[in-house]
């Protein structure tokens, strides 16, 4: 167990190196002159001067070698200062951290929403496997992961928000406003956690406790609710952990036609915008937490899973 | 689970139509797909114009039928270049072993925990929008599922009894590959294939929505949505009939996919009986 927890952390560390080195190239391997780049994402005003200009690269150690450079901005980055964004001239981490708190409400929502109904259709399929009931849940579970988000999000707008005015259109403000977005947020990892619940108690359903369980005596309702729905569940927990890192950058669509400021809202404009910094605060933030919950969600499968800790890393 | 052909031979009808249809669209087009027909903005359904007109009078169906080439293209182009990428990645960690496997597996990893439209995000900000850069975006993450099935069901087939044979005899590591290991990979790597063609179908059409993929005056699926969108309670159906050919597409390779993999590793766990447990990648 020692040796998968050091693995484990030595490649968290490792990605969080590589992928933050990247983000901090950004400036340096896009179009324009680094320098100018660099010093408009620190100094507040406008600086045209080419005097100053040299005067401030020096002040800032623009000249030194790129990784004491890079050294320097990881520990800007760790005490959380992204410097300023090109758009707003204000600095980065105050406009990450409300628009992450909003993704983050987002991605919860969407997967409690999913993980509920898929409970539910996953384990009738299995209960029900090869029946009429099955069939249906499994074939339309499948055909969500066809449905475009981009084509689903405004076909609902029109339908619930423009026709039946039911539900706002866009925003981010009360209950309301959250129903579409975490309706077409949650389809997808619907479609994947039913078809694991349903394998789940597949496999459950014909483990040798319970078959035994059935020798003793016991009635269907309790087999099925002590000692196969426990352990059909299992797959659903890393896979939920999953989700959790992808949608964390995978709700850029939702929450561009919902007009939603979370962190994919954010990216966007920042790539629309060429606001470097604020590319590379969004990057940085929505990459490492990804990486932390992905190792998390693999410290939980080692866990529950014992025999994967020798080979696994 | 009873078998249903009959399902997946009519998705395979309707995406052989659907693709026919874009490749003939130069001759089967009524219009050419950048006409336009101002006294007619926004027009419902008509003889002339079957699926109506867009905002500025081009008509709908022409330009469905000219958008389609570039997600079909694009889509299909990052299916073979992630699957051959991963396959010889999978392949070559799992025949090679060693330092090698761990350095892929390291990779993958790696890669997995990166959201795939960030990564998109971060490299159209850094090369510009085109074609160039969407297809590399979506090869630097697309090429792990690939990597993942080729070298787990590589390790499988190295572990039976023909290839040790085949060592025996004195066959080079290339040849054990090429004839033995590859050909037990074809059908299940075709599924997965399938599957994330249709994947890489909408996240194309995902990008051209936000204005990263396809630029003007060309178009697609996903561009025609975006532009629609400010008419649509005027006129449904100009965003209706794009999102609903990249679902139908979608849906229709999803099931063949799904279809292939089902029918694939059945053969496969019949043919590898007594199956022999794999480290996971």
């Amino acid at each position: 167990m020692t040796a998968f927890l050091a693995r484990r952390a030595v490649t968290l560390g490792v990605t969080v190196l590589l992928a933050s080195f990247v983000v901090f190239l950004i400036p340096y391997v896009t179009p324009g002159d680094p320098v100018r780049k660099i010093i408009r994402s620190r100094v507040a005003g406008e600086v045209i001067d080419d005097s100053v200009v040299q005067g401030l690269a020096a002040d800032l150690g623009l000249q030194d070698p790129l990784v004491v450079q890079y050294l320097r901005w990881l520990g800007r980055l760790l005490g959380g200062d992204m410097g300023l964004s090109y758009a707003s001239r204000t600095p980065v981490v105050e406009q990450v951290l409300p628009a992450l708190g909003i993704t983050l409400s987002l991605v919860v929502m969407t997967l409690g929403t999913a993980a509920v109904v898929s409970v539910v259709l996953g384990v009738v399929a299995a209960l029900q496997e090869g029946r009429a009931a099955d069939r249906v849940i499994t074939t339309i579970t499948q055909a969500f992961i066809a449905v475009p988000e981009y084509w689903l999000a405004p076909v609902l707008v029109l339908v619930f928000a423009l026709n039946l005015s039911l539900l706002p259109s866009a925003g981010w403000a009360g209950p309301s406003s959250a129903v579409l977005p975490v309706a077409v947020l949650a389809l997808r990892p619907t479609s994947y956690f039913t078809s694991a619940v349903r394998e789940g108690m597949l496999d459950a359903l014909g483990a040798e406790h319970v078959v035994a369980a059935r020798a003793r005596g016991l009635s269907h309702s309790r087999t099925v609710w002590r000692h196969v729905v426990p352990n059909g569940l299992l797959p659903l927990t890393t896979l939920v952990a999953v989700w959790f890192a992808g949608l964390l950058g995978g709700s850029v669509i939702v929450e561009v036609v919902f007009a939603i400021p979370g962190m994919g809202r954010l990216l966007y404009d920042a790539v629309r915008n060429s606001d470097i910094p604020l590319a590379q605060g969004g990057v940085v933030v929505v990459v490492g937490l990804a990486v932390v919950l992905t190792t998390a969600a693999d410290l939980v499968h080692g866990l529950l899973n014992p025999r994967l800790r020798g080979h696994r890393a | 689970m009873r078998e249903r052909p009959v399902l997946v031979l009519a998705a395979s009808a309707v995406l052989a139509l659907v693709v026919l249809a874009v490749v003939l669209a130069p001759w089967l087009a009524p219009y050419p797909p950048a006409d336009q027909d101002l006294a007619a903005r926004l027009a419902p359904p008509s003889a002339a114009h079957w699926l109506g007109t867009d905002h500025l009078g081009r008509d709908t169906l022409s330009r469905l039928l000219d958008g389609g080439r570039f997600s079909l293209t694009v889509a299909a182009l990052a299916t073979v270049l992630t699957g051959v990428i991963g396959t010889v990645i999978g392949v070559v960690s799992a025949r090679r072993r060693g330092w090698l496997d761990e350095l892929f597996t390291r990779a993958n990893d790696v890669l997995l925990a990166l959201p795939e439209m960030v990564v998109a995000l971060f490299l159209v900000a850094v090369l510009g929008p085109g074609h160039l850069s969407l297809l590399l975006a979506l090869t630097v993450t697309g090429w792990t599922p690939f990597a993942r099935l080729a070298r787990a069901l590589t390790y499988d087939v190295s572990a039976r009894g023909f290839i040790e044979a085949a060592r025996v005899l004195g066959c080079s590591p290339s040849f054990i590959v090429l004839r033995h290991v590859l050909p037990h990979l074809a059908g299940p790597l075709l599924g997965q294939a399938t599957l994330r063609f249709g994947q890489f179908l909408i996240t194309v059409g995902a990008l051209s929505y936000l204005g990263l993929g396809v630029q003007p005056p060309q178009s697609d699926w996903g561009a025609m949505l975006a532009a629609a969108q400010p008419y649509a309670t005027r006129s449904p159906l100009t965003i209706l009939a794009p999102g609903l050919v990249v679902f139908v597409v979608a849906l229709c390779v999803t099931l063949i996919g799904q279809r292939l993999a089902r029918v694939t590793s059945t053969r496969m766990v019949l043919a590898s009986a007594p199956s022999r447990t794999v480290p996971d990648a």
